[in-house]
């Protein structure tokens, strides 16, 4: 499988951010503190486990 | 004025706090937020303030040095109150058990009762928080990380120091002296503010990708998939056994839009590195290289008035490796000399939080 990691960066931040620029600026600075570059991933990027799992503790605080 | 600065360098707490009262007694205190050296005793010094403005919010923490309008301090108390024109409605909390992420929940229950609204739907530019946690939990990360994920509302702060010994820090809130704690406190401003991070380094163009660490202990393993001090050593082109001395001068940075988030070496230990703040596996980091904090301090502030037009108070959380450095180069007295027409107040921290968890650098809260 691949792409899911893009698809979940680009979601979390449509959802936090709601096309709020500065607001998208700050949860793209947040991912990358945590060790996730949105920059680094693709729709074609493999699907990292450690990486989703990220991902996913985030997806239930970042709603 | 709506925000007054004082500070006091009286060898006894209660004279201290006295001399504070004294300062402050023109102003009808909402807000009172206070830094105090390790010199002074943190349950007595808490109870004091607590006890000299019993109508306030009253927090603050222990240091490693104090930061007042127009000069650097030690052994003193430096401290900032607020009516209710500045701050229109504050609430503090205090999480005991700062590893432990359901105490920032609870906090956040708090925040959201007082305010009437879900942390998420607070608006960034009308709210902001203050954090101040005991500067050797090493938890830092983890606290502002999940602030994050909880709000967008933007959290600024320290951690708080003991003067150099290393030994118990302290947080104060309600009257009381916590350890192993943080002290968050959510504001409403009643005037706009902003915020600023200044960091003194040019960006090299050395690399450095973590391929290996320990995330809890701060230690990065191994750089590049070499070991980390020798793979940090040759990015610099020089020995390792010359590695320690350029710790200061050398950290290293996320750069993110161009800024970096510094990360500062502490010590080596075998091969590896150990930093004053975590550093994430698959991370790349720039090798930095130190320039000059006055000149980029007055710019930084230059800018903050350019923006808000004019600045009626500032908080000023300044790492003490900054402070070290400015103590070398004797120039604590020109760094202080650029908050002389400032209201402020402000500590020698272990450590800064704006976003994340950050090192080498000061974080300000600038009000209007």
């Amino acid at each position: 499988m691949a792409g899911k990691i893009k698809m979940m960066i680009d979601s979390i931040i449509e959802q936090r951010a709601k096309n709020n620029t500065m607001l998208q600026g700050v949860i793209k600075t947040k991912l990358m503190l945590k060790g996730i570059d949105p920059k680094k991933y693709a729709p074609h990027s493999n699907d990292d486990p450690a990486i989703i799992s990220k991902l996913e503790a985030l997806v239930k605080d970042f709603k | 004025m709506n925000i007054v600065s004082a500070y006091s360098s009286e060898e006894s707490v209660d004279t201290a706090v006295q001399d504070l009262q004294e300062q402050f007694k023109h102003l009808d205190a909402k807000m009172v937020i206070y830094f105090a050296s390790s010199v002074h005793a943190p349950e007595i010094i808490s109870q004091r303030m607590q006890e000299a403005f019993p109508a306030a919010a009253v927090f603050g923490c222990s240091t490693a040095g104090e930061i007042a309008m127009g000069r650097m301090l030690k052994n003193s108390v430096t401290a900032m109150a607020f009516n209710a024109q500045a701050i229109s409605e504050v609430e503090v909390a205090v999480v005991e058990n700062v590893q432990d992420e359901s105490g920032i929940e609870q906090a956040f229950a708090s925040f959201e009762k007082r305010f009437g609204a879900a942390m998420l739907d607070l608006n960034p530019r009308r709210y902001v928080g203050i954090v101040l946690v005991d500067g050797l939990s090493g938890a830092e990360e983890k606290l502002i990380e999940k602030i994050g994920d909880l709000t967008d509302v933007t959290f600024i702060g320290g951690s708080a120091g003991d003067d150099l010994k290393f030994v118990s820090t302290h947080v104060y809130a309600n009257g009381k002296s916590y350890s192993n704690a943080a002290i968050l406190a959510l504001l409403k401003p009643g005037t706009e503010f902003s915020f600023i991070k200044t960091q003194s380094f040019n960006i090299l163009p050395g690399k450095l990708v973590v391929t290996k660490a320990n995330e809890a202990s701060r230690e990065v393993v191994e750089f590049d998939n070499k070991p980390a001090a020798a793979a940090y050593a040759e990015a610099l082109g020089i020995p390792v056994e010359d590695a320690v001395g350029r710790f200061t001068h050398n950290p290293v940075g996320l750069v993110i839009e161009g800024e970096p988030f510094v990360r500062s070496p502490q010590q080596i230990k075998g091969s590896s590195m150990l930093f004053y703040c975590s550093v994430v596996e698959g991370m790349e980091l720039s090798v930095l290289e130190s320039t000059n904090i006055i000149d980029d301090t007055r710019t930084a502030l230059d800018e903050a008035k350019a923006k808000l037009g004019t600045i009626s108070g500032l908080v000023n959380f300044n790492c003490i490796l900054r402070t070290l450095e400015l103590e070398q180069k004797q120039t604590t007295e020109e760094y202080g000399g650029l908050f002389a027409d400032i209201q402020t107040a402000g500590f020698s921290t272990y450590g800064e939080q704006y976003i994340g968890h950050i090192n080498q650098t000061a974080t300000m809260l600038v009000f209007k």
